[in-house]
């Protein structure tokens, strides 16, 4: 079960770096015991909660990425929610999200690709070549009312 | 040219039946509005994602609450994309539920 996933976890702004540090290896030892692994971790650092949780109006985010399965996943929820460090954590499934975003791309430029081919353009845009038009104005009339403005 | 009595975007030009909408004098004044485009289509970004605020704060104004589709324009699916992005960056408290 190979599936990707991204964790975010706010530890409490009165846990030392170390602290942070230990969360980090402790994420890290589940992901191993269950055959998982992490691909990235971005520490975010200090910044201002939007809202007070608790007594808390900072903490410190970390971000992971990382691949494995469903009951990985459980696993470090459970164990993310029993910290008293930890005052917000939340996981969510990215592979599918990024293979949508991935392939809506790709149709893009291929697309875009065709259609400079087909008007005898090189595929790619020229370094040299500027924004074109706004093509799309000549047909919004049903919605642009350009008579009787004040002027 | 002259015979145009669109109302952003309203389907029925032939009839009329637009006495309430324009000025108190009697006077026929259609509203000038700029036909609104979904950002996200028109800026071509793909991926709305929790961790952008500033991608979605001009999306919750002042109250903190999300801004509706009739007033920013943004697209079915975009909207949705946006709401669930901003629902998680909530819950992380990237974002306000509400402002006080």
């Amino acid at each position: 079960m190979n599936r990707k996933y991204e964790l975010v976890y706010v530890v409490s702004p009165d846990a030392t770096d170390a602290q942070v540090g230990e969360l980090h290896t402790q994420v890290e030892q589940i992901t191993q015991r269950l055959g998982g692994t992490i691909e990235k971790t971005d520490n975010w650092g200090r910044r201002k909660l939007a809202y007070e949780i608790g007594p808390h109006k900072e903490g410190t985010y970390v971000l992971e990425t990382l691949t494995g399965g469903g009951e990985l996943m459980k696993e470090i929820d459970r164990r993310l929610k029993v910290s008293d460090l930890i005052i917000r954590h939340l996981i969510v499934r990215i592979d599918e999200e990024q293979s949508v975003v991935d392939r809506t791309r790709t149709k893009r430029t291929d697309m875009s690709r065709r259609r400079r081919v087909a008007r005898g353009l090189p595929p790619d845009r020229q370094p040299g070549e500027g924004q074109r038009g706004d093509v799309d104005d000549d047909r919004d009339d049903r919605f642009d009312v350009t008579e009787g403005l004040e002027r | 040219m002259n015979g145009k009595r669109s109302f952003g975007g309203g389907g029925r030009s032939k009839t009329g039946a637009q006495g309430g909408q324009q000025g108190k004098d009697g006077q026929r004044r259609p509203m000038f509005r700029r036909r609104k485009v979904c950002k996200f289509c028109a800026d071509k970004i793909d991926d709305i994602n929790y961790k952008d605020t500033k991608l979605l704060m001009p999306f919750v104004p002042e109250r903190a609450k999300i801004l509706p589709r009739r007033i920013s324009g943004t697209c079915a699916m975009h909207q949705r994309k946006l709401r669930t992005a901003i629902m998680r960056a909530r819950q992380l408290a990237l974002i306000p539920y509400t402002a006080e």
